[in-house]
């Protein structure tokens, strides 16, 4: 035993020495340093991945334009794997490790829900631009109450998942008039609450529910559930889903020649390039809600678009990578303002203060209903047409016919 | 054996080194926040290590007993607002009542068996905690704001909880028990040719072990503030890291978890941070891959983890060995 005692001291020791020397890194005075939060492993890892390349695209045109007060400004990524403990790690350790004075960032709902409340707890501003589900601007789920907005940390970029489907509803009852819908959504924190609240709409719509199911991520054979999906014989399939899980979803959709009137993903995988190119032609004609598109009428989405097709190549960002950017200029905006003084409290004011564009739309943080600090916005569908994602509705602002009846056979074959 | 000292002079070294230590780093909350881990892994560890270690009840779903304590502290809090404090009692409690009543199943089954039986008990808790949305919030996990911002506290309660368990398993293993327990690794059917009444005490074995993991559970909730059935449930990362670091601490050892804990945890968060951000991004995905090799040159060259082949490490390390004999 004794042998083991002076093992375990060595060890502690070993600890103890690689621990301090990360501990005790040098005070940087040079660059402004800023935490992100974003999955760079793991399965979520494509929408971190895009997310991460836009912020650095951001950052650079921050700094080519001299940056802030002259002082440089610099991104500091902390992997949060997509799951909820290791993002609460990786948020403690930007707030007590790197002394960031605002988080950025925050992919998955249940890692940004679990993140949020280090965030509160450590008072520092976190500006949440994917993680969507509701309550993460609800101060109620923090222990505040809606007049708590001084003391209430969370800010949110983008709509809550309860509004992701709001654009389709337009798209549903003018044109397309489904009788029924089939749900297929991922058994998680964003895919629950979204089949949720599309089921409300649906019955608002009159559209009748013929089936809800869910399934765990890392599901490979869904063809017993689309199979179930086939008999009930919708009109909509919707469906919830991260990147992989979608083209799986389509292509074994296809395998099973199962063809409803339409197929509509709800954003999250289904706008993404990989899913295109892992679903081949079985991503043809599927219909996606989306909240933003390169082509809407807003002013530097397309020098973004591009500027990302230029640097890192392949098909371009979709909304997450939108998101992520519009975040990088809201973080440069409220630094600005700032005036110099990067304490957390001045920079949750400038935050309360933010009314801006960027190239996601309108930033401004405002409170209705349960929420506070929430920008609000407006949401888009897209199409999958030969192999590009075109926007389709609202009408006015589309760039391409929503192609409607489909016909199956001539896209499957 | 029986007129040693409890605790040898190495061991309460260690002991002695565990209440120091926070304070060494005082005003690095991430290093405690590791250190944290490590203790919470001791305990789970060391709770696998008496059932599968010391008993031989290879169990591949800790993570049931685990999941268990924590929703155990969380469902109160959830629903009624009971603090969830009181779940390192009940979480440890509750999980001892699932572990008999799982015991009843699995125990009928003998290794290979045995272990797939216990990694389908917790699947199966895993789903059935992730689809009843009215009682345990499903997959939107149960969030509760923790008690305290520093994690001195959480530390030396975690840590009281570790030297706990390691007594706990070092008492069972000097009485009567002990032996019965190594019998029954050694040979069951030896063991109740010999009268020893092996359900019983494969029942004891599990009940102290699934003790622990519930507590360990439990403790996860209060200081981690959040859960939800992907994390407390997993295969991967609770009931398969418990088993590595059962298995690279050295299975049957009373120490062996502990030193596993370590390595564990600081291989995890190297690996995670990509050697603390020196490494390019992509180091960080490779954490299942050193894992692997790890596990691999352990069950190759030390079959009894690093503190059950200590001597062994020593011969090749050329150190002097001039100690305990």
């Amino acid at each position: 035993m004794k042998k083991a005692g002076k093992l375990l001291l060595v060890a502690v020791l070993g600890l103890a020495f690689v621990v301090g020397l990360n501990g005790c890194g040098k005070k940087e005075t040079g660059p402004i340093k800023i935490g992100v939060l974003l999955p760079l492993t793991g399965s979520k890892a494509k929408f971190g991945e895009m997310e991460k390349n836009a912020y650095e695209l951001a950052k650079e045109k921050i700094n080519k334009n001299g940056g802030i007060d002259g002082r440089k400004l610099e991104f500091v990524y902390e992997d949060d794997t997509g799951k909820p403990d290791v993002g609460r790690a990786g948020a403690e350790k930007l707030i007590n490790v790197d002394k960031v004075p605002l988080i950025a960032g925050g992919y998955s709902s249940s890692v940004t829900y679990a993140a949020a409340a280090v965030a509160q707890q450590y008072r520092t501003p976190f500006l949440v631009n994917t993680g969507s589900v509701d309550k993460i601007t609800e101060p109620e789920s923090f222990n505040l109450t809606t007049n708590d907005g001084d003391k209430f940390y969370i800010y949110r970029l983008n709509p809550p998942v309860s509004e992701y489907a709001s654009g389709l509803e337009g798209l549903l009852k003018e044109v397309v008039k489904p009788k029924s819908v089939y749900i297929i959504h991922e058994s998680t924190t964003f895919g629950t609450k979204g089949a949720k609240s599309f089921a409300k709409t649906a019955k608002k719509l009159g559209i009748e529910i013929l089936g809800n199911e869910s399934y765990s991520s890392g599901t490979v054979d869904f063809k017993p559930m689309l199979l179930n999906a086939k008999k009930a014989n919708p009109d909509v399939v919707y469906m919830i889903a991260y990147v992989m899980d979608a083209a799986m979803l389509m292509k074994q959709a296809r395998e099973l020649n199962f063809q409803p009137k339409l197929y509509v993903g709800a954003g999250a995988g289904f706008t993404m390039p990989a899913f295109k190119e892992n679903a081949g032609k079985a991503s043809e004609r599927v219909v996606s809600a989306t909240l933003w598109h390169q082509t809407l009428p807003i002013p530097g989405a397309k020098e973004f678009f591009d500027a990302y097709v230029k640097k890192y190549g392949g098909d371009g960002p979709d909304y997450h990578g939108a998101e992520a950017y519009a975040a990088a200029q809201v973080v440069a905006d409220v630094l600005k303002r700032c005036k110099g003084d990067y304490s957390k409290e001045n920079i949750k004011k400038q935050l309360d203060a933010t009314d801006m564009m960027t190239v996601f739309g309108p930033v401004k943080f405002t409170s209705y209903g349960k929420k506070i600090h929430q920008n609000k916005m407006q949401t888009y569908v897209v199409q999958w047409q030969d192999g590009s994602l075109k926007l389709v509705w609202p009408k006015e602002l589309a760039n391409a016919k929503f192609d409607y009846p489909i016909d199956w056979n001539k896209y499957w074959k | 054996m029986e007129n040693k000292k409890f605790f040898s002079k190495g061991e309460l070294i260690i002991i002695f080194t565990g209440l120091v230590l926070p304070l060494l780093f005082y005003f690095s909350p991430y290093a405690q926040g590791l250190l944290i881990f490590i203790m919470m892994w001791v305990v789970l560890g060391t709770s696998w290590n008496l059932l599968a270690g010391y008993t031989g009840q290879v169990s591949f779903g800790h993570a049931a007993y685990f999941g268990v304590g924590a929703y155990t502290a969380a469902l109160p809090f959830l629903h009624y607002k009971i603090s969830p404090w009181w779940g390192l009692i009940a979480g440890g409690i509750m999980a001892v009542v699932i572990g008999y009543l799982l015991g009843v199943v699995v125990f009928r089954l003998r290794g290979p068996y045995f272990a797939l039986g216990t990694l389908a008990s917790a699947e199966i808790l895993r789903i059935a905690f992730g689809e009843e949305e009215w009682l345990t919030n499903g997959h939107n996990g149960i969030l509760y704001i923790t008690t305290w911002v520093t994690k001195i506290p959480y530390y030396y309660i975690i840590f009281a909880i570790a030297v706990a368990s390691i007594v706990s398993v070092k008492l069972l293993m000097r009485r009567r028990e002990g032996y019965y327990f190594l019998s029954i690794r050694e040979d069951e059917d030896a063991a109740m040719a010999l009268g020893i009444n092996t359900k019983k005490y494969k029942n004891i074995s599990m009940i102290v072990s699934s003790f622990w993991a519930g507590v360990a559970g439990a403790f996860y909730f209060i200081y981690m503030g959040f859960i939800d059935s992907e994390t407390v449930f997993a295969l991967h990362n609770i009931s398969i890291i418990t088993i590595l670091v059962g298995i690279i601490g050295g299975v049957g050892t009373i120490w062996g978890p502990a030193v596993g804990a370590i390595i564990m945890v600081l291989l995890q968060e190297l690996f995670r941070s990509a050697i603390f951000g020196l490494a390019p991004q992509w180091v960080s995905g490779m954490h299942a891959f050193v894992f692997g090799l790890l596990v691999i040159f352990v069950i190759l060259y030390l079959p009894g983890g690093v503190v059950g082949d200590w001597e062994l490490i020593k011969k090749k390390l050329h150190l002097k060995s001039n100690t305990e004999k």
